[in-house]
């Protein structure tokens, strides 16, 4: 047992309190209707409507810059539509960029 | 005896499924201190989960179906459906409209059902009805 100014705090004595609590938990429980249906019962009340998958409402983190993106939305636009997610096209890019720059860099050299 | 008088505390839950308001604005006045059904135990809650009574007022609406026959199945059993109102009966001004699917009896055929006639109804009918699904619901409870 450990005593302090506070109190003290007894592992034995909060198990046991742990204890009866769930078995009072488990009796209340018990007076609960068996014909209970799971299903649709379960699911939340949307006024009437089909709850939404977890995906088609989930807030995503990118969410927070919302406005940032939307006050920017033509420049968003045109480097959303760059960025494919497909290694090809990023690589293609810049090899594009390097050739861009070499021409660039020889030209500037030669002149 | 706590049981007992939760038994006869009837919640209701109420859906307006194409409805006017007339018969909504008669619900509500049921509830106002003139009636007061409140004091029997009757009220109205903002959940089917909560619900022993479902009061439909209104034809039931194509697209009003689907939503329907959600809460009807959201309602814990056992559950009594009280049809508020000519419309919600046998579809009253809008009988045989292109766009009704009710009476309730067609979307929902294993419903008990219990009707409250009129345009719209009186509160103390609408009254009598929660007080005829509290007599069917303690019938189901003894058996």
């Amino acid at each position: 047992m450990l005593r302090t100014t506070g109190g003290f705090w007894d592992p034995v004595l909060w198990i046991i309190a742990f204890i009866v609590i769930a078995i009072i938990a488990y009796i209340i429980r018990g007076f609960g209707r068996k014909d209970y249906k799971k299903g649709e019962q379960a699911k939340p009340y949307l006024s009437g409507i089909e709850e939404p998958s977890k995906e088609e409402v989930y807030v995503k983190a990118g969410n927070i810059y919302w406005g940032f993106i939307e006050a920017l939305r033509g420049y968003y636009d045109a480097m959303m539509k760059i960025h494919t997610g497909i290694i090809n096209d990023y690589v293609a890019w810049f090899v594009g960029i390097t050739v861009i720059l070499f021409i660039a860099i020889f030209l500037v050299e030669v002149i | 005896m706590i049981s007992k008088a939760f038994k006869r505390a009837l919640w209701v839950f109420h859906v307006n499924s194409g409805s006017c308001n007339g018969c909504d604005i008669e619900i509500i006045a049921a509830l106002t201190p003139r009636y007061d059904a409140e004091r029997f135990g009757i009220k109205l809650v903002g959940s089917p989960r909560h619900a022993d009574v479902l009061a439909f007022t209104g034809p039931i609406t194509k697209d009003m179906v689907d939503k329907v026959k959600r809460i009807y199945e959201q309602t814990p059993d056992p559950k009594v459906v009280l049809v508020v109102g000519a419309c919600a009966i046998g579809g009253g001004v809008f009988h045989e409209s292109y766009h009704l699917e009710g009476p309730i009896e067609r979307i929902i055929p294993d419903a008990k059902c219990i009707y409250v006639p009129g345009c719209p109804p009186r509160p103390e009918a609408i009254i009598q009805g929660v007080a005829k699904a509290w007599e069917y619901l303690e019938e189901v409870e003894k058996k």
